[in-house]
């Protein structure tokens, strides 16, 4: 015995034992679950992918109450225009696509209904009435001028959290306006078949931009829905 | 030495290893902890082997007066529990021709009004998942080629009590339902245009559009090259989109400013499946049809360290060929007009190249001489001539 002591004393290498043991240690704690599997049953359920979209923050969380900013414009005799922007650094326009769409996708923006309009408690405004460029009623069945114009082309389009997707065969759609019961959904994104089948993605900067008629009322309440689709084609 | 190396592994190497592994060993618990973004949404319950597609939307072709059974599995991938809707639509053509899906409110009268669910409401766990059975029930009116509609699921959510001002947002997921009436089936597309756009960055918008002449939808395979001035590929875009009937769809391919700007040439090509006895999502046997679209050239401005470079470049060659020139002209000075001479007592080359008003490295070269160049006093040299 002492002579493997002195033995050990003389030729063992103290660093390398202790990182052996700490190797030992670290190997046999992370392959316990192995070990009991022996005796053991697991379930394990995968739920499918599915496409999806939402507005997601910068670590991808979904973004409770998104919102639009529209640069507010004062009262005016003349029709004017109120610009704003869709998708920020901090509420990004997310689509997920966990191999739940091979064939493609497009993602489109809508009114929720397209008789809604700009609705205030006083006097509202039309956002699909193509009437004089927008400025005034005519086209639709309301009695509200105004016409919103939705424009993705200058739009930074990348990939998400997924970091070996690429943007490669998507398409941004083009500048667009809402016009009832001709334009009622304006194209954002149109990926092709070729895209990623597994990936993530992000849209920030689409351009919107709001004909507001002519002596429209002051009012900070007006409000529209809007709803936001992916769709698998 | 030896000590030295053998201490710096013992106590420096072999632990750091032993670190590492240990935390290589604890990297996939700690990835999977990463933050992922679950949603909500369905797919197609009962997919078809034959026809992939089937994974990923409902395909059906099927006569009028018949009655198809299908399902779509409802997924809640989030951490909450969550109410979701899932109702019928009829499609809409969304801008630039994409496909899309009418919204709940909205009159049904095509394949939305085909399709009877079993149920309009799920709850689901987190991580759950229901199989909703459905139906599509075609008319007898059904008219002969593609029809299409959705079903759509979206989370429920109860109305806020005070309305917010500005855009209120909700999401969905639609899933496209395709079905194909039997009978005098075309396909058939036509280019309609191929244009460009500049956009305010500098980059140029590639934009084909293509019309489906015919009664069902055709995907499209479109593709477009761009070449720089030499014929080299710069870049290759595009991709297989579904052009709807009757309508007609285009797209924006973006060419981000090229570094070293120059002349570019984009070339469009769609080709497409042209036998009407396949369905979406099918290839027949025979070749495609390729339709060959226009050509766009454009011209794109270096940025400013590429023009930077690229004037620095063409400077260098200028000069270079204005050294060229120069060499050639001095050559022929020398051949002929230079006269046989002869280095006097005292004479080195420097002395004689000031005499002549060259440089003394032209009467080097002109001689042959190699350094130290000394001349030896009546040395034959060949000398520029006489002033």
């Amino acid at each position: 015995m002492d002579k493997i002591m002195f033995k050990l004393v003389r030729r063992l290498n103290l660093a390398k034992a202790t990182a052996a043991a700490f190797m030992a240690i670290t190997l046999a704690l992370s392959g316990t679950y192995v070990l009991a599997s022996s005796t053991s049953q697991f379930t394990q359920t995968i739920n499918p992918g599915t496409l999806s979209t939402d507005i997601v923050d910068g670590s991808y969380a979904p973004v409770g109450s998104p919102s639009v900013s529209m640069d507010a414009v004062g009262f005016s005799f003349s029709c004017q225009t109120s610009t704003g922007s869709f998708g920020t650094a901090t509420q990004q326009i997310y689509v997920k696509n966990p191999d739940a769409a091979d064939s493609g996708w497009s993602l489109a923006l809508a009114a929720q209904n397209a008789t809604d309009v700009w609705d205030s408690a006083g006097t509202d405004f039309d956002f699909n009435d193509p009437t004089g460029s927008g400025c005034t009623d005519g086209a639709d069945a309301d009695n509200f001028g105004g016409q919103m114009t939705v424009d993705a082309s200058g739009a930074t389009l990348a990939a998400g959290a997924c970091s070996s997707c690429a943007t490669t065969n998507i398409s941004k759609g083009a500048s667009a306006s809402f016009s009832q019961a001709v334009t009622d959904s304006i194209t954002l994104l149109t990926a092709a078949a070729g895209s990623d089948d597994i990936g993530d993605w992000t849209l920030q900067g689409v351009s919107i931009s709001q004909k507001i008629p002519a002596e429209q009322p002051a009012a900070s309440d007006y409000d529209i829905n809007l709803v936001l689709s992916v769709t698998a084609s | 030495m030896k000590i030295i190396r053998h201490r710096f592994w013992s106590f420096f190497v072999w632990p750091l290893a032993a670190v590492l592994l240990a935390f290589s060993a604890y990297f996939p618990f700690l990835s999977a902890s990463a933050v992922e973004y679950g949603g909500i949404g369905g797919r197609p319950a009962y997919p078809r082997a034959e026809n992939p597609r089937t994974e990923s939307i409902f395909i059906h072709t099927l006569n009028p007066g018949t009655v198809q059974d299908e399902g779509v599995l409802l997924v809640n991938n989030s951490e909450e529990k969550k109410t979701l809707l899932v109702y019928a639509v009829d499609s809409v053509v969304s801008s630039g021709g994409a496909f899309a899906c009418r919204q709940m409110s909205e009159p049904k009268e095509d394949v939305g009004a085909w399709i009877a669910l079993e149920k309009e409401e799920v709850v689901l766990n987190p991580g759950a998942n229901e199989l909703v059975p459905f139906f599509i029930n075609v008319p007898i009116s059904a008219s002969v080629g593609e029809h299409n509609g959705c079903i759509v699921i979206q989370e429920k959510k109860d109305a806020p009590t005070t309305e917010q001002a500005g855009v209120n947002l909700s999401f969905r997921t639609g899933l496209r339902v395709a079905v194909s009436i039997p009978g005098e089936i075309t396909r058939q597309l036509e280019i309609v245009s191929f244009s460009r756009e500049k956009q305010a960055d500098g980059s140029i918008m590639l934009k084909p559009s293509v019309k489906n002449l015919g009664n069902v939808s055709v995907d499209a395979d479109v593709k477009v090259v761009t070449k720089n001035l030499f014929g080299r590929t710069y870049l290759t875009q595009g991709g297989e989109f579904p052009v709807l009937r009757g309508q007609v769809s285009d797209w924006n391919f973006e060419v981000k400013k090229p570094f070293w700007g120059g002349w570019y040439r984009s070339k469009l090509t769609v080709e497409y499946e042209s036998d009407v006895a396949t369905e979406i999502g099918e290839h027949g046997d025979g070749p495609n049809t390729v339709l060959k679209g226009g050509t766009v050239s454009f011209f794109s401005f270096p940025k400013p360290l590429a023009l930077a470079i690229e004037v620095a470049l063409i400077l260098l060659i200028i000069f270079g060929l204005f050294l060229w020139k120069l060499s050639i002209k001095r050559k022929r000075w020398i051949k002929n007009e230079w006269r046989e001479g002869e280095a006097g007592a005292g004479d080195d080359i420097r002395s004689l190249a000031e005499k002549n008003g060259v440089s003394w490295r032209i009467i080097a070269k002109a001689n042959r001489l190699k350094a130290p160049y000394t001349l030896k006093s009546g040395q034959k040299l060949k000398l520029p001539p006489r002033k």
